[in-house]
């Protein structure tokens, strides 16, 4: 009983280990998690979702929205290539910033976000 | 806690205490106590440490109970099913990983499973390894307390919490320049340290019978009281769990009853008051001594409300699952003098320190025989007071406020020794204006005690003292 116990644990250990390095959608919902975090200004999840390299500018973006209301528009994500061990990422859509009344677009589509993947976790690592 | 987590505890509690009798009820809190103790740990900004740091208190708990209970325990039947319950709980909470595609349970995505088992080998090694030399070294439940009092010390002292985060950022491969002394937070475990600390010292002076691990583990992280306490005591709690009890509808109501007063006093008083309470912001800004008197009265019972609501909340949810949770406040702005105001707030923790500081301290002061008895008195109530202090917070207003309190309360013993003997008197008059001086005068102390416990910094206090007084 107990080795049929074990193997189990071991069996089911090594399917979860090999299924969660096969999402190929992971660098997507990567970089979605990310803006999320960014429009609601969670300056605790934010830096749980980006690499070391890239917290500080991922943090200095969202202190830049402090000031402001945010939310995502219209936002839709795709894997464009790669770079290496970088997934390349491209967003189409707008975050909106609202200051008293007034809407300021900020147009996602002239960015590409750099993902890599970091201890089985892809994270956020730049934008070019 | 939020309110979403304050009302999915009460459905939560409601279903156990309807539907559940005997061992089936003690299982289902304690596959709740678990849950709760991931899902209410704050998201922290380094990357699944809100799922480390809940399973490093469950671990603490683990090793507690190997140590202080006896040798091959754990191969009971009920013991084993109580690890089964734990691990298996733990691993669930891990699974959603792999299956939603947004954490629900831990606030950031948990980690690999395949970590999460190195995780589980490590725990079983280091608690195999502490219940070995348990058995063969007396001083292994004082290294387990050691242990526990170094944690709290790494969490209470800014500069410690500060370099913790940059250790941790080091070993994480982080920035170190975003470091924070905020970045660990660690839900509850003032509370869990201290129902660990009650039941190892117990165990050393053989005061606390044997308990099971689930009856220990459901005690030790129970989901009302995790994140503000009471801090109850495990033979009391572990008697409520064996009670054979049945939610009935006088139960439900009163429980209810408690819940609804916690909530309006939590989020409608307390949460009013904020917006007006003494806060480091507010020292600054205020200019008059009115206002700063409106100001500190507001923090006073907004600091009050807030705490004693949430204890009520916590009482009610126990009380739907069939645990009579100690009370924590009794009134205590209305007590005639310091002493009766220790002796009805924040009760459960005053109790602690009295018995595991309060009274060996004494004990071993007595010793000194060339101490005269005030100087007893006064170092027994410093000390004790600096501790409660030094518990909210190791800062140098934390200790003030301790050192505050703690002077008050050997003054208030010295006039009441003198006082007795020179106002004793049958005059009903002069005895209700004598209470109802002193529940002024205490209230009025207590909450000049406050100013150094809501600001930061002494010299702000010294200046919010200073406006109070006119200056």
């Amino acid at each position: 009983m107990r080795k049929i116990v074990f193997l189990v644990v071991i069996a089911l250990s090594l399917a979860l280990a090999s299924c969660g390095s096969s999402d190929t959608d992971a660098p997507v919902k990567a970089v979605e998690k990310y803006l999320n975090a960014l429009v609601a200004k969670d300056a605790d999840r934010l830096p749980t979702l980006v690499c070391g390299e890239w917290e500080e500018d991922a943090l200095i973006e969202l202190d830049s929205l402090q000031a402001v209301s945010a939310r995502l528009e219209n936002v839709s994500c795709s894997q464009t290539g790669t770079d290496g061990d970088t997934a390349l990422v491209h967003c189409t859509g707008n975050i909106v910033l609202t200051y008293d009344t007034e809407d300021q677009n900020i147009d996602l589509s002239v960015v590409t976000y750099q993902v890599i993947e970091e201890g089985g976790d892809w994270l956020v690592c730049g934008k070019r | 806690m939020g309110l979403t987590q304050i009302s999915a505890s009460i459905l939560a509690a409601l279903l156990v205490g309807a539907l559940t009798r005997g061992a089936p009820r003690t299982y289902l809190l304690l596959v709740l106590s678990v849950l709760a103790v991931y899902w209410f740990q704050p998201a922290i900004p380094l990357r699944s440490f809100d799922f480390w740091i809940p399973s490093l208190s469950i671990a603490l708990a683990l090793l507690t109970w190997f140590v202080t209970s006896q040798a091959g325990a754990w191969r009971s039947r009920q013991n084993l099913m109580g690890l089964f319950v734990i691990a298996g709980v733990v691993t669930l909470i891990d699974l959603t990983r792999y299956i939603f595609p947004d954490p629900f349970i831990t606030t950031t995505t948990p980690p690999r499973f395949i970590i999460v088992l190195g995780f589980f080998a490590l725990t079983v090694i280091a608690v195999s390894a502490v219940t070995i030399f348990s058995r063969r070294l007396a001083l292994t439940l004082s290294f387990v307390i050691l242990l526990l009092l170094g944690i709290l010390l790494l969490l209470k002292s800014p500069i410690l919490s500060y370099q913790l985060s940059v250790f941790l950022r080091t070993l994480t491969n982080r920035p170190t320049d975003t470091a924070s002394a905020l970045d660990v937070r660690w839900l509850g475990f003032s509370y869990i340290a201290f129902r660990l600390i009650h039941i190892l010292r117990d165990n050393q002076l053989g005061r606390l019978p044997e308990l099971s691990l689930p009856e220990f583990a459901t005690y030790v992280v129970f989901f009302p009281s995790l994140s503000a306490g009471p801090i109850d005591r495990a033979e009391r709690f572990s008697g409520d769990l064996k009670k054979n009890f049945a939610l009935t509808q006088d139960e439900t109501l009163s429980a209810g009853q408690r819940i609804v007063i916690g909530l309006f006093k939590k989020f409608v008083i307390a949460d009013i008051l904020a917006l007006i309470a003494l806060n480091d912001a507010l020292a600054v800004q205020v200019r008059t001594t009115g206002w700063m008197w409106i100001h500190l009265y507001a923090y006073a019972f907004q600091i009050y409300f807030d705490f004693s609501g949430y204890t009520d909340i916590a009482i009610g949810i126990a009380q739907l699952v069939g645990i009579k949770l100690p009370e924590n406040f009794a009134s205590p702005y209305t007590k005639p003098n310091l002493t009766q105001f220790w002796n009805s707030w924040h009760i459960t923790l005053t109790q602690w320190i009295r018995a595991y500081f309060f009274n060996p301290f004494n004990r071993w002061i007595r010793g000194y025989k060339s101490l005269p008895a005030w100087a007893m008195l006064l170092l027994g109530q410093l000390a004790t007071m600096s501790l409660i202090g030094l518990w909210h917070g190791i800062t140098v207003n934390f200790i003030l406020w301790g050192a505050w309190h703690g002077l008050g309360l050997f003054l208030q013993n010295r006039w009441s020794d003198f006082s007795m003997r020179r106002f004793n008197t049958n005059n009903a008059r002069l005895q209700s204006a004598l209470q109802v001086g002193g529940i002024l005068l205490t209230f009025h102390f207590v909450a000049l005690g406050w100013v150094f416990f809501a600001l930061g910094e002494p010299s702000l206090s010294w200046h919010v003292f200073l406006r109070l007084f006119g200056s």
